[in-house]
């Protein structure tokens, strides 16, 4: 398979900073070119529901700019320079220098620039983020690692019921925001102590909470299970990994006992707070129905294209919870060789008696249309990204974004977390499709 | 003579024009420098990010009808062409093509750590391949990165070889982003790929004005002026195809969006086939379009059909001026846009009666691709009308820009896409995004422009609100430091 890549649905390493942008006064500090940022920018920002991050906006993210003479006389005093100015301008409480491509290959001593701040107003750490070596999700990974290593600083006290919540990508995960409010929400409900370090009301105090949980989630088919097992070794915290974010009442109550089984919670609180929120699901479900069935086509299979994370939650819920069968599912994240297997797994751990579909791996989104453009089931469903929306448009297919980039919209608060999120993706699925006749329409 | 097409790649704008992206003063002796050829660049000790020219020159060259562009570059460099996708609007370019609702077709070689060390040609060669392969496109461009130059990639024959093996042109576009400090050098490259791949020796001579620009869209507000004169316009924008460019040469006038977007083109097509290109005034606002209207009719010998369409386009809107004037007169207003229209919404501000406080141009051209001595638009309203405003220079350094706005309390901050406006809004001032190219043209584009700045002042109770709580994450230092404290010394080129 070709090594090339159209309709990339991934950033470069440099999109990792993006989760630091989420923890509330985290400010990288960039030593890359001009427009590295504004490339991550338009797929986890602008064309991904509107979103842009708080406190600090893109727009004053310090960058070195670097340029040809850093090439040639090296950027390292240029990359301090500016590090020296955010310390004085911003009111931040961490700074992570971070480098691209061109100071990697120039070979910038970007520790070393950090390290000479110590004692500084702000701590200062750095993170490498070369394109050439990954993606977003290794930045992402990067970033986490930099923070774990050299910031936090080890505990003695632990709180058994403290949970760390890891697995969820900010901004790359479009719907991060919104699921962490309902997440956080729902571990609460059930008796546990969250400790959410990304987004409002959240940020470096959680941070330094990470080293007493009593255990850590890993709510993903693969993202954050390296951090999960640094974070044991070096703490001694265990970790639970659930694959995917659970959407609709299958997935969210087997979510809720396995935590309820794991960490020895109140089973009779859980089990009435599952019923009540079973219950309130085919509530709105059962107001819906007439208008479902009403001289309409209800497609029964879909199609899948994007992260790997959003597959598992997608499929699991569409067979599920929706009755229905996937196609074919294209996961365009460049999931690591070794970590295949799970995710594949993950995909076929559902309620389905014949699993005809194909898992394909690529980071080429580009093959997806290619292929389905050659040949495809008519009146069907495509989740995915904004890319795709041409291409389900074109061959009579309904369309569900659920990936970055989603799509030049607001997004609000909007997610698909849990029960109730549930309920939002059933009306966005067919209100997609009554709103498509090529698909709905039955004479 | 800027324009080099011999050169395998266009030269960057701060060696070719001498173009700047540092300055604090005013445009009076910024123009008056920048004619005398002793404008000097001004470095910053503190810079933030904000757009690079491979971007520029990857949008331009992707919204190109039946384009297939090649990346040469690790998996990022064009990440955020997603911005510009045509699945964001199906009307972008105005064009019926059924191109126009199909995605932008974008590879990246997707250069990997061993490439850097063992370099990626073939990587190249078999991108170009696997992208005809799946699109059989009727034109690609290889588009250059940093990482592609610092590693020494000689991507420039790559391109020309598989042109020939595929019998498609190939265009090579070098644009990256360490080389130039202005992104609209990427535009520069684009029109160089383009300037080389598809322009045509003409057969004959017709009475057609090109326009370069992003889009066509406005073209009602100039198109009937030019059939006054007896002339078409062929439009060079995204959504154009390869006819389009080979007839370009036909055409025996130019003009562009801008001196940023489109010079380098226009200046091409005026060095290689005589087209006369007007750059000087351009037709934005009731001053502008007066001023280009006589400039085109005094070169064609048509200087009475220019004043009966001046006379035309004056009276259809004095009405409607003379409100839009009397509501905005002593308005004051903060300007921050690209390196022309951030002069040309000056003037247009000025003729409404409203009193620019601060210009701020993400760029300054001195000069411009044409090739007689020409001055470039702002110079002009210079010399010839006497315009001055404060102003300076920065490439959308917004923590400049925050402090200048601070020390200039406007009613209303004037800007588009580089987010001026977002901080304005965030400190509860009104902030508006304007539209730049040809609904800017004439008379009728100053009224509709200044019915809409009535319009965003008649209430401004959310972003007062809005900006009441907004809590700046930044120090008493930066807050309270002087405009421009980030510009360190001035150096030629």
């Amino acid at each position: 398979m070709a090594e090339c890549i159209e309709q990339s649905r991934v950033a470069c390493a440099l999109g990792g900073i993006y989760t630091a942008l989420a923890i509330d006064r985290v400010l990288p500090v960039t030593h890359t070119g001009p427009g590295c940022l504004a490339q991550a920018q338009g797929i986890f920002g602008r064309v991904n529901g509107g979103q842009s991050p708080v406190p600090f906006e893109e727009s004053v993210v310090p960058c070195t700019d670097f340029c040809n003479t850093d090439v040639v006389f090296g950027g390292g005093e240029h990359l301090r320079t500016v590090v020296e100015k955010a310390i004085e301008y911003y009111d931040a409480d961490l700074i992570i220098a971070v480098d691209g491509c061109t100071a990697e290959i120039v070979g910038d001593d970007i520790e070393e620039v950090a390290d000479s701040f110590e004692g500084s107003r702000i701590p200062v750490i750095s993170a490498k983020l070369p394109g050439f070596v990954g993606n977003n999700l290794f930045g992402h990974s990067q970033i986490l690692k930099s923070i774990i290593n050299q910031f936090l600083e080890p505990t003695n006290e632990v709180d058994p019921l403290q949970v760390n919540v890891f697995g969820i990508v900010p901004f790359y995960d479009t719907f991060w925001h919104g699921t962490l409010e309902r997440l956080e929400e729902l571990l609460i409900a059930i008796g546990l102590h969250p400790n959410i370090i990304y987004g409002h009301r959240h940020g470096i105090e959680n941070v330094k909470k990470i080293p007493s949980a009593g255990f850590n989630l890993v709510l993903a088919p693969w993202v954050d299970l390296d951090i999960a097992e640094i974070l044991e070794k070096k703490y001694g915290t265990p970790y639970l990994q659930f694959d995917n974010v659970p959407i609709g009442p299958t997935e969210t109550t087997k979510f809720i006992r396995t935590l309820v089984e794991y960490a020895h919670l109140d089973q009779i609180a859980a089990e009435s707070y599952i019923r009540k929120n079973e219950d309130r699901y085919y509530y709105y479900l059962n107001r819906q129905q007439p208008f479902i069935y009403s001289c309409k086509y209800v497609p029964k299979d879909f199609y899948f294209i994007g992260s790997a994370s959003a597959a598992v939650s997608i499929t699991r819920f569409m067979v599920n919870d929706m009755g229905s069968v996937p196609l074919r599912i294209y996961i365009t994240d460049n999931v690591p060789k070794e970590r295949q297997e799970a995710v594949r797994a993950s995909l076929y751990d559902v309620e389905l008696e014949d699993k005809d579909y194909e898992v394909i791996f690529t980071e080429d989104g580009g093959l997806a249309e290619a292929e389905l453009r050659k040949e495809h089931e008519s009146r069907s469903v495509i989740f995915g990204s904004n890319w795709d929306m041409l291409t389900a448009r074109a061959l009579e297919c309904a369309f569900i974004p659920v990936c970055a980039p989603y799509g030049q919209t607001l997004l609000g608060t909007k997610n698909y977390f849990g029960y109730e999120g549930g309920i939002d993706l059933f009306s966005d699925y067919y209100g997609e499709i009554s709103v498509n006749p090529q698909v709905a329409f039955i004479g | 003579m800027a324009v080099n097409l011999n050169l395998q790649t266009s030269e960057c704008r701060e060696t070719r024009l001498g173009s700047i992206t540092g300055y604090h003063g005013t445009l009076k002796d910024m123009a008056r420098q920048g004619c005398e050829g002793c404008l000097k660049n001004s470095k910053r000790d503190f810079s933030t990010g904000c757009s690079c020219s491979h971007s520029h020159c990857l949008d331009q060259l992707a919204g190109l009808e039946g384009a297939v562009i090649i990346d040469h570059s690790p998996v990022g460099c064009s990440a955020g062409l997603c911005g510009y996708n045509r699945s964001l609007s199906s009307s972008f370019y105005e064009s019926k093509n059924a191109d126009q609702k199909r995605n932008l077709k974008i590879f990246s070689t997707n250069i990997k750590e061993q490439d850097t060390v063992f370099g990626a040609s073939e990587k190249l060669r078999s991108t170009i391949q696997f992208a005809y392969d799946r699109h059989h496109p009727k034109h690609m461009y290889v588009v250059s990165s940093c990482v592609s130059a610092i590693i020494g990639e000689d991507a420039c024959s790559v391109a020309e070889e598989m042109s020939e093996e595929l019998g498609v042109p190939i265009g090579y576009a070098s644009s990256e982003g360490i080389n130039s400090k202005i992104w609209a050098s990427g535009f520069d490259a684009y029109c160089h790929a383009v300037s080389k791949a598809l322009l045509k020796e003409p057969s004959e001579k017709k009475d057609i004005v090109t326009y370069v620009g992003f889009y066509p869209k406005g073209r009602d507000h100039i198109e009937w002026m030019f059939e006054r004169f007896g002339f078409k316009m062929l439009f060079l924008t995204g959504g154009s195809n390869l006819d389009d460019f080979a007839k370009a040469s036909e055409s025996k006038a130019v003009f562009g969006q801008c001196g940023a977007q489109s010079s380098y083109l226009c200046g091409a097509l005026e060095q290689r086939f005589g087209v006369k290109y007007f750059q000087s005034h351009l037709p934005y606002g009731g001053i502008g379009v007066e001023r280009f209207l006589r400039e085109f009719g005094a070169y064609f010998g048509k200087e009475d059909i220019a004043e009966e369409i001046i006379k035309e386009e004056k009276e259809n809107y004095a009405f409607r001026l003379a409100k839009v004037k009397k509501k905005l007169q002593g308005k004051k207003v903060f300007i921050a846009l690209g390196a022309s229209f951030a002069y040309e919404y000056t003037r247009m501000c000025k003729e409404l009666g409203m009193e620019v406080v601060h210009t701020v141009a993400y760029h300054y051209d001195p000069h411009l691709d044409n090739e007689t001595p020409d001055k470039v638009a702002a110079a002009s309203d210079v010399y010839e009308l006497d315009q001055d405003v404060p102003t300076s220079v920065n490439d959308g350094q917004n923590m400049e820009t925050m402090i200048t706005l601070k020390h200039n309390l406007p009613d209303i901050v004037i800007s588009r896409a580089h987010r001026a406006s977002v901080w304005a809004i965030k400190q509860g001032i009104t902030a508006m995004e304007v539209r730049i190219g040809l609904p800017m043209v004439g008379y009728r584009g100053l009224v509709e422009f200044g019915e809409l700045v009535i319009k965003t002042l008649a209430n401004t109770n959310f972003e007062k609100k809005f900006g009441a709580r907004y809590i700046a994450p930044f120090t008493k230092a930066y807050l309270e430091s002087e405009p421009f404290s980030f510009i360190k010394e001035a150096q030629n080129g």
